[in-house]
């Protein structure tokens, strides 16, 4: 222990060139302790196994086409301890769980997956009933063995709930995370509160206080209250996420966005619980006047390099003549935040929380749980991956 | 040894059993935006104990040395559910002398490894002082003991060195990133030739231009080659073969590629990042031909699914995925690859890759650093451009390939590739 405190201390000398700084907080002493509606550590391994391994059943009996099958079942218990030298002690109980449902169909050399997962940290009541979604995995892998390839060009895209998780999340949510911006002057420029990112219909905000998401704490890891933080109001960027340190070099409000996956890293910028807030549209109103678009549905995931990003939806349907078409598969959308976020023209009456179970990666830090949601979205001229007829 | 007293231990009630104690150290200096931000060093220990009891496989994992009881005691349990046991565990073989250890890699000091930092991002900002810099470097040991109940049992020390550079450039609202890094077993990196890497791919990308939507020819520079690889490791692992998610099942001995096309899993490379002379199982590494002159030789196996698919394990346990995936080379240079085509795409990064179905081949990228070439030069960089394929279709379609071979970050060493043509969708 002593020799590892010596090296921590040789560590901040040899780095100590220049003053790092703090936002202030006021310290806090709290100890929380969760209760599950069913606690998984109660539930002994035979009974998850079972579980999983009727979910299995429903995926492999469900078609002759099905070929192999994926169920995953995870549960974790953290117990963090948080302390630091301004006074801050805080205990905080962490579950999680996550079950995947995944299914391969194959025809020939024709290979598909559907997949549906859940996840959450209120307990194994969560993996209850969940027939209908192994079934609709399956299924999925099956209709999307006679699914084409969509078409790739320049579309009207509808997004799903899932996926405007997903998309707000990549194109977005990383531009605001401070420590891209905090030293570093032309990302200052391009990021000033008061510019307009998008139309007045536009609410982007994150909030890891909100209840029973994934990206949901008290206390960040630096022992900050979380909160909810608007990010883009009416279309104008007032907000950004912040550790203690990026607040105090940019003269901010620390947000409780400071996060770290385990003891052996560093809390860094994070998001928590991202989502669009609801707007006014209708589905029906939104897809009615759109001659040849494309309805995106579900997430495999995203990826963002800033200014460019990519997302990927599950599957998709074609939207002709106002009305929802034809399936298709390899749907990958791609955009620039500055000119997406300005496409967006219309967002749905209602708003939904993704409860799937996947994470979040950054600065090696994989994966970290995180909220995503939002109501139905839809954007103009958005670029989609494919090949050309 | 205390491999062998956990299998002592184990073996009071399984029929088989094998340990591993992987003791980790490393120190690692790392900058953030041109300033040295963080100075890490960390120990760990790895205890993983996997049994066979009844049929079935246990398994169970610690970091803490003095819960040796615990976690036999957990990995007898699990085994009352764990999946069926198709192998049994290998027994006495020495593996094969490849080098894996540096002895110049611990005497390293936090100095040294500071000053390497500072000088890649000197050589950064030399070239350009608006360019904010993030660099890394990390240095580390792992030794470790292994042993099974069926006499196989080793002791390994090797040695990791890694250095990367990342440059973000701002101009307006154009976001630019470039960046290189290596990972290796010896201290053989030029950490010089990481900036100038970094440095190359900036210059090429001073200008913007665009790009017209179309099929055209795609010349993949060893880094983007990534994206015709990754089908290929997803479909030549044995499990996936197994399962029929692969599209290469009923494949082997059939040309499926090009025939200038070759690849093999190389474990055995003197001090490259993934080289061993054993496997996570204990098996003796070798060299696997995966592709031979367009012709699929092999797939990859570990010991179970190699016994579930009536085979024997090619030492890629535990998953059947590649340790350094090496693409042959051909016998066009890059610049001649470049002149030759009037009109087409440099690819030498992605964003997305792996999202969609990349089992199937498929791909459909964002194309993060790419590059017009007009008239067999380089014109400048276009940006929110889409490329897709399929990679067993690509690589059917190859126009030439590199004469020289590069690590791509330290597990793929390929030369770059061009495909005569490929749909490329741009805004």
């Amino acid at each position: 222990m002593e020799k590892r405190v010596r090296e921590a201390a040789e560590a901040a000398r040899l780095v100590g060139k220049e003053k790092t700084q703090f936002a202030e907080v006021p310290p806090v002493t709290d100890q929380i302790t969760v209760r599950m509606k069913k606690d998984f550590r109660q539930v002994p391994l035979s009974e998850k196994k079972s579980v999983m391994e009727k979910y299995n059943r429903v995926i492999m009996d469900h078609h002759e086409k099905i070929e192999s099958s994926d169920v995953i079942y995870r549960d974790t218990f953290r117990k963090v301890r948080y302390a630091n030298s301004q006074g801050t002690y805080i205990e905080d109980e962490r579950p999680d769980l996550m079950v995947r449902l995944s299914a391969t169909a194959r025809d020939g050399t024709n290979v598909q997956k559907g997949f549906e997962s859940v996840g959450g940290g209120d307990g194994f009541q969560l993996t209850e009933g969940l027939e209908e979604k192994a079934k609709t995995a399956a299924q999925r892998a099956i209709d999307l063995l006679s699914a084409p390839p969509v078409t790739g060009g320049k579309y009207t895209v509808v997004l799903d709930p899932k996926l405007t998780g997903v998309f707000i999340h990549e194109a977005f949510g990383h531009l605001s995370e401070s420590d891209f911006v905090y030293e570093n002057d032309r990302m200052k420029e391009i990021m000033v509160l008061g510019k307009r990112f998008g139309s007045d219909i536009l609410n982007v905000i994150d909030d890891g206080s909100l209840a029973g998401l994934r990206g949901t704490h008290k206390y960040d890891d630096e022992g900050v209250k979380t909160k909810k933080n608007y990010l883009i109001k009416d279309g104008i960027l007032v907000g950004r996420l912040h550790s203690r340190e990026t607040a105090a070099k940019m003269g901010e409000e620390p947000s409780g966005n400071a996060r770290a996956i385990a003891y052996q890293h560093e809390p860094i910028v994070r998001m928590t619980n991202t989502y669009i807030d609801q707007g006014k549209t209708s589905f029906k109103d939104m897809i009615k006047d759109i001659k040849l678009g494309l309805y995106a549905v579900n997430s495999i995931g995203g990826q963002t390099a800033m200014e460019m990003f990519t997302f990927s939806a599950g599957h998709g349907y074609m939207i002709r003549d106002g009305q929802v078409a034809e399936l298709v598969r390899d749907v990958v959308l791609t955009g620039n935040v500055f000119e997406t976020l300005m496409n967006i023209d219309a967002i749905g009456d209602q708003i939904e929380f993704s409860k799937a179970g996947g994470g979040c990666g950054k600065g090696g830090q994989m994966p970290l749980p995180v909220g995503l949601g939002g109501p139905h979205v839809r954007a103009r001229n958005i670029v989609v991956g494919g090949r050309q007829k | 040894m205390i491999a062998k007293k956990l299998i002592d231990q184990a073996m009071k009630k399984a029929q088989g059993a094998q340990a591993s104690i992987n003791q980790i150290e490393s120190t690692d200096v790392s900058f953030e935006n041109d300033r040295l931000k963080s100075i890490k060093s960390s120990q760990k220990t790895h205890i993983s104990v996997k049994v066979i009891l009844n049929d079935r496989i246990g398994s169970s994992h610690t970091t803490d040395i003095n819960d040796l009881d615990g976690v036999v005691a957990r990995a007898l349990e699990s085994a009352e559910f764990g999946s069926p046991a198709h192998f049994k565990f290998p027994s006495q073989a020495k593996g094969p002398d490849v080098k894996v250890y540096d002895r110049q890699i611990l005497p390293l000091t936090k100095d040294t490894m500071i000053n390497i930092g500072d000088e890649m991002i000197s050589l950064v900002k030399k070239y350009n002082p608006e360019i904010l810099v993030h660099a890394g470097v990390t240095k580390g040991i792992v030794q470790q003991q292994f042993a099974n109940s069926a006499g196989q049992s080793y002791t390994t020390e090797t040695t990791k060195f890694d250095v990367g550079l990342h440059g973000q450039l701002t101009r307006g609202r154009d976001i630019l990133f470039s960046w290189d890094s290596l990972t290796r077993k010896n201290k053989d990196i030029d950490h010089r030739q990481i900036a100038a890497k970094t440095i190359h791919w900036f210059k090429l990308a001073e200008k913007n231009v665009s790009l017209k939507s179309g099929t055209m020819p795609v010349i993949f520079t060893p880094a983007g080659l990534s994206v015709l690889t990754l089908g290929l490791r997803m479909g030549l692992n044995g499990k996936s073969v197994l399962l029929k998610s692969s599209p290469l099942i009923n494949k082997l001995g059939e040309k499926i590629v090009d025939e200038r096309f070759s690849c093999t899993d190389n474990p055995l490379l003197d001090y490259a990042s993934r080289s061993e002379s054993y496997d996570e199982e204990g098996i003796p590494h070798q060299i696997t031909p995966l592709i031979e002159n367009g012709v699929v030789k092999n797939f990859l196996y570990d010991l179970d699914t190699a016994a579930r698919a009536k085979t024997k394990t090619t030492g890629h346990g535990i998953g059947c995925g590649p340790t350094n995936f090496v693409v042959k080379t051909g016998n066009t240079s890059y610049e001649e690859m470049i002149k030759s085509t009037k009109e087409g795409l440099l690819v030498h990064s992605v964003l997305g890759l792996g999202q969609g179905n990349p089992i199937s081949g498929e791909f459909s990228v964002n194309v993060f650093l790419g590059y017009k070439i007009e008239n067999g030069q380089i014109a400048g960089r276009v940006k929110n451009v889409m490329l897709a394929g399929n990679t067993y279709d690509a690589l059917k379609n190859i126009d030439c390939i590199g004469n020289q071979a590069e690590w791509v970050s330290g597990a793929l060493l390929t030369p770059p590739i061009k495909i005569n043509k490929l749909s490329v969708i741009a805004k």
